[in-house]
């Protein structure tokens, strides 16, 4: 065995591989090929099993294929290789193969043979077309050269007339399916420079259909057979060298063949190809960035050979050719779109982004011819196109037309068209953000984001679609939707800064030059910059807790405001990639969303209005207690107090209540009577620890002690704390008042440390009530709302007053395992509706089930008493 | 060795991991967990369609300690993840065999 040839081979290998490291060999695969052909012919020479088989009259060819073949051969490739005989295969050739090869094997080359005669050659390349393609690049090394090239003729013949059809269908579906099964490389973390879109094989398919067509012989042809143009020629050049660069550095740093741009070695990567300054760390978004231009590269020369294919063999499969466009210089030719000529362009330039339009529109691609002369005559995109309002009309109507499978935005993008319209996008193209989360460069992931607002439209099969598809409707101004999903990553461009406020700023006269009326552009702009804040607080922040939206629907604002944010949210979170969109994160987007309109639908909490009396209390608190405490504590103590207490309690009182809450310490609570300056109630404010059944504990003690209450509210007060607000009428013994409020105080004591205390008051609770008012009484209700609130059932009731009605209530609640956290209590003359928000004391959320809300109603008309009117009123009427 | 597997609201991590951090410990995994406990899921109503949530939408960490520090460990998440309501979560605590960094063939506490 022949040691000495693959030492010479490796020896030479390993010289190329130093040069290639240090950036001294522009020629690798090329070179590499020479250096392995120069060890084939040497053991050729030598062999004596060579010549043996040749004496006896059957000489061989050995044949180069695929990419060694092609003169392509990176460090790890594999080294594909027939031996060709014209007809019978001899027995000896086995002797010939050991001596070729066995020592490639040692040297551990990825060598791959075939042994066969032309016959059965030609048998396998037409029934398996991997074969076939391989075939498409043999290249003669060395033997009987005469065998390679009546092969050759003959297979080329059997190719154009048999099996041309055959081919040209078996590559386009073969690329479909590869494109299936691999993905879009350049929207991959860990791109395939190899199969995936994008990758090297879409070049290979170019190469083989002008083969196959035009029976090329290197890729320099591609530009001369008309394949592609001279610029287009030039870029795939730039493409290739640099893939191949790549591809190389990634054989040599795995040791192996791998053609996955892993996401660890991507920083190795970018390192080895120069990229990054002296002290810095590789920049890896860069590498990236150029790697994914050149991919993109790719996948247009992929879609060039598709289109070619497509209209040399599928349209005669007989699809029917689309009815004919009636824009004036546009045509459909083979399906495909395309301008009537050159000279109409320079008439009308706004066919430019009209073609788009009709492509949109008809779902019909534009033809390859029509992108390159778009590309070609884009300076004719002026000022004065795009300012006109006929085109800006078109550009908001394509937007609308970007869907998933036929995205006309993409080809805009692909053509310079829309980098003329909206030069800012241009900083967005093949910007990487290099991690696990963001799959997509940003240009990309804009467009897909307007894509899927688009998706929208359409029906989907969950529920939560339907959702979306029923806010999409609502949304009056889709327009303004589908430029923020566009522009929201304008900020990106500086990656300095924080993207949502930059790019708001950018986002602002783009909006305007579209022409946009001011209150659009506010929107527009109040979105890109807010577009993080509904998933940022749906995940960091408590979203079972009603101020978390509240917050959400003051910072917000409006409902129209709400519903765009939430479907720009979503999409944006789609577009980017499985870590940020998920069911989970869908699951907490949702309920936050709904819980927030829920907020915004009533404007109780959330209005204008309140935010100005709520403002305004703040201040006036803050000027009240400047004195004494700190505005740094004033305003931390007002935010751990509820949206619904800031608006329903005076700025007087709250200051009370803080001063109340601060003497609170460890005590189960305190309180505060005070007497109104001209009414006999007094105002009984009570702080204390949060726990069940405390309102319905003083409403008992009240009530034993014969205070009638008028009013009542309760609010919680943080987590831990409630603050109650009675108004009740004075004892009537005024005199020894102060030792009846005192007796009260330690009653509660009482009743807070035993929870039966208060049973004996149940008792005095009326039966039955007579009531004298001019008609016949209204019968007790209960109304029970669930949907108002996504956080409290609310319960209102309807009766007449007694002494003694809020205790019956409360404790029939409290009974049942119901935590009152917020009562709106009044009597007006002898009718009272008392509103309790409530949750269950279990678990802190809103009753849900019929089976206890039916409970609850039962329990509470059970606590009331029978109204009846009283005797004689109605014969006095 | 033990490991800690804790079940907690989402908005809690940032609380936990800090808290986690505080007493030295880095390591964790976390995962986006769905499942119900006791706190059910719940309904919401737009537009007069109903929208359920039936998972409760939660995080869970897995951290492996030293016997001696889980004590430590467990009441550290416990004082980070609890806002006195239902749904703070859970927290298991399961029995640790062995461990093993791939990297150097490290075992045990080592290898933490």
């Amino acid at each position: 065995m022949d040691k000495m040839g693959t030492g010479i081979l490796t020896k030479k290998r390993d010289v190329l591989i130093e040069k290639f490291l240090k950036g001294n060999e522009s020629g690798f695969l090329k070179k590499y090929t020479s250096v392995l052909d120069e060890y084939f012919f040497s053991i050729f020479e030598k062999s004596r099993a060579a010549k043996k088989l040749t004496i006896a009259g059957t000489p061989f060819a050995i044949i180069a294929l695929g990419g060694y073949g092609r003169k392509e051969q990176c460090i790890h490739s594999d080294i594909d290789l027939l031996i060709l005989f014209e007809e019978n295969v001899p027995p000896g050739v086995e002797a010939f193969v050991q001596e070729l090869l066995y020592p490639l094997w040692d040297a551990r080359f990825e060598v791959g043979y075939a042994v066969r005669n032309i016959e059965e050659c030609l048998e396998m390349a037409f029934s398996r077309y991997d074969i076939l393609t391989t075939i498409l690049d043999a290249r003669f090394i060395c033997g009987a050269s005469l065998i390679y090239t009546s092969f050759m003729e003959r297979f080329r013949s059997d190719l154009s007339t048999k099996h041309l059809k055959d081919t040209l269908n078996y590559l386009f579906e073969h690329g479909e399916k590869r494109h299936f099964d691999f993905g879009d490389s350049t929207y991959l973390i860990a791109p395939d420079l190899k199969s995936g879109f994008g990758g090297l094989r879409d070049y290979h398919t170019l190469l083989w259909y002008a083969k196959i067509k035009s029976n090329i012989k290197t890729k320099r042809d591609l530009e001369y057979y008309g394949f592609l143009t001279h610029f287009e020629y030039l870029s795939l050049k730039d493409s290739l060298s640099n893939i191949w660069k790549i591809r190389n550095f990634l054989h040599y740093i795995t040791k192996r063949k791998c053609d996955t741009l892993h996401f660890e070695y991507q920083t190795e990567l970018a390192g080895l190809l120069g990229y990054g300054s002296k002290n810095q760390q590789p920049n890896v978004e860069h590498f990236l960035g150029d790697l994914h231009a050149r991919m993109d590269f790719l996948k247009q020369i992929n879609q060039i050979a598709f289109e070619d294919i497509f209209g040399s063999c599928r349209i005669k499969k007989g699809t029917t050719e689309p009815r004919p466009t009636k824009t004036d210089g546009l045509v459909i030719k083979k399906g495909r779109l395309t301008f009537v000529n050159t000279v109409v362009i320079l008439q009308k330039p706004d066919l430019l982004l009209k073609i788009f339009l009709k492509s949109g529109l008809r779902k019909i691609p534009l033809s390859i011819e029509a992108r390159r002369i778009v590309n070609e005559f884009l300076h004719l995109v002026d000022d004065d196109i795009k300012t006109s309002p006929a085109c800006i009309k078109i550009f908001k109507k394509i937007m609308s037309l970007s869907y998933w499978e036929f995205n006309v935005l993409n080809v805009m993008l692909a053509t310079g068209i829309l980098e003329k319209f909206i030069p800012e996008f241009s900083a967005l193209v093949n910007k990487i953000q290099y991690n696990h989360y963001h799959l997509f460069p940003v240009d990309k992931h804009s467009i897909r984001c307007v894509q899927i607002m688009n998706s929208f439209k359409e029906p989907g099969g969950s529920s939560v679609d339907t959702l979306y598809r029923s806010v999409f409707k609502e949304v009056r101004n889709k327009n303004v939707l589908l430029f923020t999903a566009l522009l929201h990553d304008i900020g990106k461009s500086n990656p300095a800064k924080e993207h949502s406020k930059t790019g708001a700023k950018i986002a602002n006269p783009i909006f305007k030059r579209f022409a946009f009326n001011s209150t659009e552009v506010e929107d527009a702009v109040f979105l890109i910059e807010n577009h993080l804040a509904l998933v940022k607080t749906a995940t960091r922040r408590d979203i079972s807790d009603e101020e978390t939206a509240v917050y959400m629907a003051n910072k917000i604002g409006k409902i129209r405001l709400l519903r765009m944010l939430y479907l720009l949210t979503v999409a944006d979170s789609r577009a980017t990639g499985p870590k940020a969109w998920n069911d989970w994160t869908e699951n907490l987007l949702k309920d936050l969303f709904l819980k927030t309109m829920g907020i915004l639908k009533k404007g109780e909490l959330a209005s204008k209005k309140t935010q100005r009396i709520i403002s305004k209390k703040k201040e006036n608190v803050l000027r009240l207690l400047k004195e004494r405490w700190r505005k740094d504590e004033i305003n931390s103590q007002l935010e751990s107090m509820s949206q619904r207490y800031l608006v329903h309690v005076p700025a007087q009182s709250i200051v009370d209540h803080i001063n109340l809450y601060r003497s609170l310490g460890d005590k189960e609570f305190v309180w505060q009577i005070s007497k109104g300056s001209n009414s006999d109630i007094r105002t009984v404010s009570i702080c204390g620890k949060d726990k069940p059944g405390f309102y319905s504990k003083v409403a008992g003690i009240f009530f034993l002690n014969g205070l009638d209450i008028v009013a009542s509210q309760a609010y919680s007060l943080g987590e831990e704390h409630v603050l109650d607000i009675f108004k009740v009428k004075p004892p009537k013994d005024r005199i020894f008042e102060k030792e009846k409020w005192e007796k009260a105080e330690n009653d509660l004591i009482q009743a807070i440390r035993d929870d039966h205390f208060l049973d004996n008051a149940l008792d005095k609770i009326p039966l039955i009530l007579r009531v004298s008012s001019g008609k016949k009484p209204e019968p007790n209700t209960i109304r029970i709302d669930n949907e108002t609130s996504s956080f409290f059932t609310i319960i209102e009731v309807f009766t007449y007053d007694f002494p003694g009605l809020l205790f019956s209530i409360t404790n029939a609640l409290y009974r049942n395992h119901i935590n009152v956290n917020v009562a709106m209590v009044a009597t007006k003359v002898d009718q009272v509706v008392d509103i309790f928000y409530i949750q269950s004391i279990e678990n802190d959320t809103k009753i849900e089930t019929r089976q206890k809300l039916t409970q609850i109603k039962k329990a509470i008309l059970n606590s009331l008493p029978d109204i009846i009117a009283k005797e004689g009123n109605n014969e006095k009427n | 060795m033990k490991k800690i597997e804790a079940i907690i609201k989402p908005f809690k991590l940032d609380d936990v991991k800090e808290a986690l951090s505080e007493i030295g410990i880095y390591g964790m995994t976390v995962t986006e967990v769905n499942g119900y406990g006791r706190q059910k899921g719940h309904k919401e109503i737009y537009r007069g369609a109903e929208y359920v949530v039936d998972f409760v939408p939660k995080i869970k960490l897995e951290i492996v300690v030293s016997k001696e520090r889980a004590e430590e460990t467990i009441e550290t998440v416990r004082n980070a993840a609890n806002s006195g309501k239902i749904g703070d979560g859970k927290i298991f605590v399961l029995p640790v065999e062995q461990v093993i960094r791939v990297r150097t063939g490290e075992t045990g506490t080592e290898a933490l």
